[in-house]
């Protein structure tokens, strides 16, 4: 079985962040998001990837990757270029996928659980798909299954007025190699796009059998800024942290703090996890880090009090003020203005920025 | 939709044909990859095929 994990997209809803990249590189836990999908598909036993890569950020996903062979995966480069819809970039990857069943992953999800039992399942029947499902609170915002006690689909119906279950569908799913006689007779939706639900519900339609795996954990699917900040508390409160940076004397660290080798905390700091704390990075004395914040590499933060944040990186974060539930993207530079006259914020701030000042 | 690629003979990276015929001549974005490619590359018929349906494949 092969992974085909997909890197395009505009990230329209995280700009101005991704006016700079592309939004499967923002990092959760100081890890980008992309990071994860890959390491699902490694313990799945999937080390035959393609990454399907979209118009935006091409080659910041190839640096960080390379052939994959520092994550243990064999890498392959597929170029949709226009975002003609996932059942496309699926499509785009039938040279790659040759015979084989593949996993199809969009490369900004996030779960707690993994993909195993998906994939298990959808190998231990005859299944033209499987798809990973999670229960909502509002299924009429969603692509939405119907399925029976045995977990197959009956049908798929999106963002239904009358929903008949609340199971939605999530970027995850398994396909045999039928899907790709089907999507060679979709049309485009009303949006212009190539559904990969009208292609499952095709193949449903066709006689297939459809698998769904109910996922238990967390799921986020990370396109907006608060989706990044949810991702980021989840994933920190499963990590146990290790403090292998500096802690000087007199600095206060409790809770699971993740501290880089290279990363320093100085004396009168307190530190109060889960947090992270990546290479190069220096917290000053006089700072609080609080619950679910994410420091960058290569980053000084003085004097601030934050919590519940992600800095991505490269910043110097120097005032003492208080900053929650904020992103922060790369190379910010945030100081002190209350000794400035006259009297005010002064703010250099990008297209498509959001401030609660 | 016929999906029409081309996968460059020396990386195996996979290039879809709205991308070729953007570019018409292009260095193949394989990590380190000199290869040149053309939307001429492509099987004739898959070329015809694309400019008659043209607007299909833009968005």
């Amino acid at each position: 079985m092969k992974g085909v994990l997909l890197s395009g997209g505009t990230g329209s809803r995280l700009r101005p962040i991704t006016h700079t990249g592309p939004k499967q590189l923002v990092p959760i836990a100081n890890k980008p998001v992309l990071e994860y999908a890959i390491e699902d598909l490694r313990e799945a036993g999937i080390t035959d990837i393609g990454i399907v890569l979209g118009n935006k950020g091409r080659e910041d996903i190839q640096a960080l990757l390379g052939d994959g062979s520092e994550y243990g995966v064999d890498i392959t480069y597929i170029v949709q270029g226009n975002p003609l819809g996932l059942a496309h970039a699926a499509g785009c990857a039938r040279d790659f996928v040759g015979d084989d069943d593949f996993v199809m992953y969009l490369g900004d999800n996030l779960l707690k659980q993994g993909i195993e039992e998906l994939v298990e399942s959808f190998r231990a029947g005859n299944y033209g798909a499987g798809i990973a499902l999670q229960r909502v609170d509002h299924p009429q915002q969603f692509g939405i299954a119907d399925v029976d006690n045995e977990g197959r689909v009956l049908e798929l119906v999106e963002k239904p007025d009358d929903p008949p279950s609340n199971l939605a569908l999530i970027g995850i799913y398994v396909f045999s190699n039928e899907i790709f006689d089907v999507i060679e007779r979709l049309e485009p939706s009303w949006r212009g796009e190539f559904e990969i639900t009208d292609a499952i519900q095709m193949l449903l339609e066709d006689g297939h059998n459809i698998d769904s795996q109910t996922i238990e954990g967390w799921w986020k699917d990370t396109g907006k800024p608060e989706d990044i900040l949810e991702a980021n508390r989840l994933v920190l409160e499963g990590q146990p942290g290790t403090l292998d940076g500096s802690v000087a004397e007199g600095a206060s660290v409790e809770g699971h703090v993740d501290l880089h080798e290279t990363a320093t905390i100085e004396h009168g700091a307190v530190i109060r996890g889960p947090v992270s704390i990546d290479a190069q990075t220096t917290i000053e004395g006089d700072t609080y880090v609080g619950p679910y914040t994410s420091i960058g590499p290569d980053s000084t933060v003085a004097g601030v009090s934050i919590e519940n944040s992600v800095v991505i990186g490269g910043s110097n974060i120097r005032t003492n003020g208080k900053i929650v539930d904020s992103l922060l993207g790369r190379g910010t530079a945030i100081g002190n203005a209350e000794e400035l006259l006259p009297d005010g914020r002064r703010l250099v701030v990008g297209e498509n920025s959001a401030l609660k000042l | 939709m016929r999906i029409i690629t081309l996968t460059c003979p020396s990386c195996g990276t996979v290039t879809a044909a709205n991308e070729l015929e953007d570019n018409r001549v292009m260095k193949c974005s394989g990590l380190d990859c000199q290869q040149i490619l053309r939307f001429d590359d492509l099987p004739e018929s898959d070329c015809e095929h694309f400019l008659e349906k043209y607007e299909q494949y833009q968005i």
